[in-house]
């Protein structure tokens, strides 16, 4: 933190440095940002410095300004239609559209920043030019700086495009996402016909509120419980399973070890959208699964021990809150498990062999070298990849979406008055607000909670795996 | 003895299991050859077979089926999502494994951080910027949304570029090869498990997904969608009985080749993450 806090500091006394000791040229860069470069001959850098500040003063004058003017409010002026009789045409008046102006003041404060960047690092270079050209140094051609794109900053080269598309379609959306969570954007203030505008930390209170009228607070603490429960019931039953499967398979016992493989894979290759909403009709009401059952006589019996309710005359596979969070956790491991199975099975494939030869000639059985050997040694190298399972499986949308949608319907009031039903993750929640209700406002508020969970766990496991530099011990 | 009966135990149970996992498989194919167009939920067979499905849909689009266009659009989508996404994941993943710049375990952090974002939460606000774009109900707009952000996706491919032995890059470097040249000769020729499961995970990002096609590709003509997007609208409450089993017929159809390439991919991903981890 304090290293941090160092080099924020030394980048802005960099800036004063250049400021104070450069020459006229330097202080000119100030208001003219190709002055710098003219001076030492850098032509072409010279013309596009002075474009691009041309194009910022162009933005910023009609873009930015007007945008950022009405930022503080969002928009005062009403969508207002009149009809004219006489042409048959209607006119529209000149209407603020509030989700335009945050979204275009987002990019605007987000290209003034950048913007300020450059300027600051523009100075800098203009001083450094000086300092090589007094010291009688070398100064780059225009081919020799297009070179070093390729060398010693092909970085830069290499990263421009990747951010440029990260930028527009992940940390845009996360900044205007951040920023509606303080609007109350919803139904009742939908753009263009109505205005919505800043109200402060109402959304996040309300999601803890729990009231009469809003049992948001009731919704997100059953929701939350259920979406970390399954997370973790989802993320063990599927690593197990698979570490299980893949040693049963690989057994020296067990006869065509490849065929087998490629039997379960099969069930994984078909796209997921396809079997789950496939295995929904399979375990529907009135599907095949009950056809079953009942004539086997299994519903029967469900409901003599109780596990179904006496008036259903079907099993409730997927609309009862038990069954179907049962079920979910056990068409995840039909999905599941294969995938880690494959994992699993490139990892067992390089345990030292000589360790558990050594362990089974001291006496151990084949439990014991499980649990003592072969478990360590899978955990130490699969222990990452099962934190960002867990994070997966937090967000896994698929799955509760694609079994659920428009067939489990909630019983629970209070639930059904915040949109949630038992077997929501936050994600399905969520979407659901926002594809159904329109209530922007709170699936913003629980998109920041769930971003908040997410990143902690991911923090946990990769800073170490980062900042260990485990990256060069092996090389 | 004892061994004889442990060996067949064994495999029963194994074929218990296998049996299990293609259960709801075998109902699809079955399904798929129905000469009844609901849900059959009497008979896990059908009970009378017919090959019409399939002809349904290929030669007899009508306002709810446009297999043919479904088809072609998500290839094409798939086919540019997948060439920009493996340029950007490797250029990130080559960037991050070899090169050393001030800020780069900053950006590693951050895009680490920013890759756990799941795309759901922020689908209204990259719906809104398509718009204002222009783009949406467009297969440009489908192409950005799935393959502009994928730069995130480098952990894996820099995870096994980590593992490529750093002398290579010395020789070169003494040779006078510049970055842009290693990264071309050395680095890429080297990466080829690497390369082929970011292809072929990236390709197969369209076909899966139908979150983002629906949100997107909203005029409701069908004509212009994606297989995703087709196929879940037939199980519609008032399609379900008349479009169940060329659902089924959909499904197998574009499973087949999913599957050939799912299987291609597996082998090659367990390869790279399994390369990394014997020498990590």
């Amino acid at each position: 933190m304090k290293n941090k806090l160092n080099s924020i500091g030394n980048y802005f006394k960099d800036f004063g440095t250049a400021l104070a000791k450069g020459d006229i040229w330097v202080k000119l860069s100030l208001v003219w940002m190709g002055a710098g470069y003219a001076a030492r001959k850098q032509i072409i850098n010279a013309v596009i410095m002075t474009l691009l500040e041309a194009v910022f003063v162009i933005m910023c004058v009609f873009y930015a300004a007007p945008n950022l003017a009405k930022f503080g409010t969002l928009g005062t002026v009403q969508f207002e239609q009149v009809f004219d009789p006489l042409t048959l045409t209607s006119t529209v008046n000149d209407y603020d559209n509030s989700f335009l102006i945050l979204l275009n003041s987002i990019i605007a404060l987000f290209l003034i920043v950048v913007f300020i960047l450059v300027y600051i690092s523009n100075i800098k270079t203009v001083y450094n030019l000086q300092k090589r050209k007094e010291a009688g140094k070398h100064i780059n051609t225009f081919r020799e700086d297009v070179r070093a794109m390729f060398n010693e900053r092909f970085h830069i080269t290499l990263l421009t495009l990747p951010c440029i598309g990260i930028i527009l379609m992940n940390v845009l959306p996360i900044l205007v996402l951040i920023a509606i969570a303080f609007t109350n954007y919803d139904q009742q203030h939908m753009p263009p016909s109505a205005l919505f505008t800043w109200v402060g930390w109402t959304n996040f209170k309300s999601l803890f509120t729990n009231s009469t009228t809003i049992t948001f607070g009731y919704s997100f603490g059953k929701v939350l419980i259920w979406t970390l429960e399954w997370a973790v019931l989802a993320t063990f039953t599927t690593y197990i399973g698979g570490i299980l499967l893949a040693k049963f398979i690989n057994n020296k016992a067990t006869k065509w070890p490849k065929f087998w493989r490629t039997l379960f894979i099969i069930a994984i290759a078909v796209p997921q959208f396809v079997t789950l909403l496939l295995v929904r009709n399979f375990f529907a009401d009135s599907g095949i699964v009950n056809t079953i059952c009942a004539n086997i006589g299994l519903t029967d019996f469900l409901k003599k021990i109780g596990l179904v309710g006496s008036n259903l005359t079907y099993i409730p596979f997927l609309t009862n809150p038990t069954w179907a969070k049962v079920m979910i956790v056990l068409i995840n491991i039909w999905v599941g498990v294969p995938y880690q199975m494959l994992i699993a099975t490139g990892v067992l494939m390089n345990i030292p062999e000589d360790q558990i030869e050594s362990a089974r000639i001291d006496g151990a059985n084949s439990f014991q070298i499980f649990v003592k050997i072969t478990m360590p040694y899978m955990l130490f190298v699969t222990g990452p990849s099962l934190i960002t399972d867990f994070v997966k499986n937090i967000n896994n949308f698929n799955v509760i979406y694609l079994l659920t949608q428009d067939v489990y319907v909630t019983s629970d009031q209070m639930l059904a008055n915040s949109n949630a039903k038992e077997i929501d993750l936050l994600v399905t929640w969520l979407f659901r607000l926002t594809n159904e209700y329109y209530n922007y406002k709170m699936a913003s508020v629980i998109g920041i909670c769930v971003f908040i969970i997410c990143a902690a766990f991911t923090l946990i496991t990769f800073t170490r795996t980062i900042k260990g530099d485990k990256e060069d011990q092996f090389r | 003895m004892k061994k004889q009966v442990r060996f067949v135990l064994r495999h029963v149970i194994l074929l218990l299991l296998a049996v299990f996992w293609l259960v709801p498989i075998v109902w699809l194919v079955a399904t798929s050859f129905s000469g009844y167009k609901g849900i059959n939920t009497a008979h896990f067979f059908p009970e009378t077979w017919s090959f019409d499905n399939y002809l349904a849909l290929f030669l007899r689009p009508d306002s709810v089926v446009q297999y043919k266009a479904w088809f072609m659009n998500t290839l094409v989508i798939a086919i540019f999502t997948c060439i920009i996404s493996t340029i950007f994941v490797l250029m990130v993943a080559y960037t991050m494994s070899c090169l050393r710049f001030k800020g780069r375990k900053g950006l590693m952090s951050f895009g680490i951080i920013l890759n756990m974002f799941p795309g759901v939460l922020s689908m209204i606000a990259v719906y809104f910027i398509l718009k204002s774009l222009g783009l949406t109900n467009s297969h440009v707009g489908m192409i950005i949304v799935y393959s502009a952000a994928s730069g995130l996706g480098y952990l894996i491919a820099k995870g096994f570029m980590d593992t490529i032995s750093i002398s290579l890059r010395e020789a070169a470097w003494l040779e006078g090869a510049s970055e842009a040249k290693i990264f071309w000769k050395i680095i890429l020729p080297l990466s080829k498990p690497i390369i082929v499961y970011t292809v072929i995970s990236s390709f197969l990002v369209p076909w899966g997904d139908f979150v983002f096609a629906k949100l997107i590709l909203n005029s409701g003509i069908s004509a212009d969608w994606t297989v995703a997007i087709g196929l879940y609208n037939m199980l519609n409450k008032s399609l379900i009985n008349k479009y169940f089993s060329i659902f089924c017929a959909g499904g197998v159809v574009v499973s087949i080749p999913i599957s050939i390439l799912f299987v291609i991919m597996q082998k090659f991903y367990v390869e790279g993450i399994t390369g990394g981890s014997v020498k990590g």
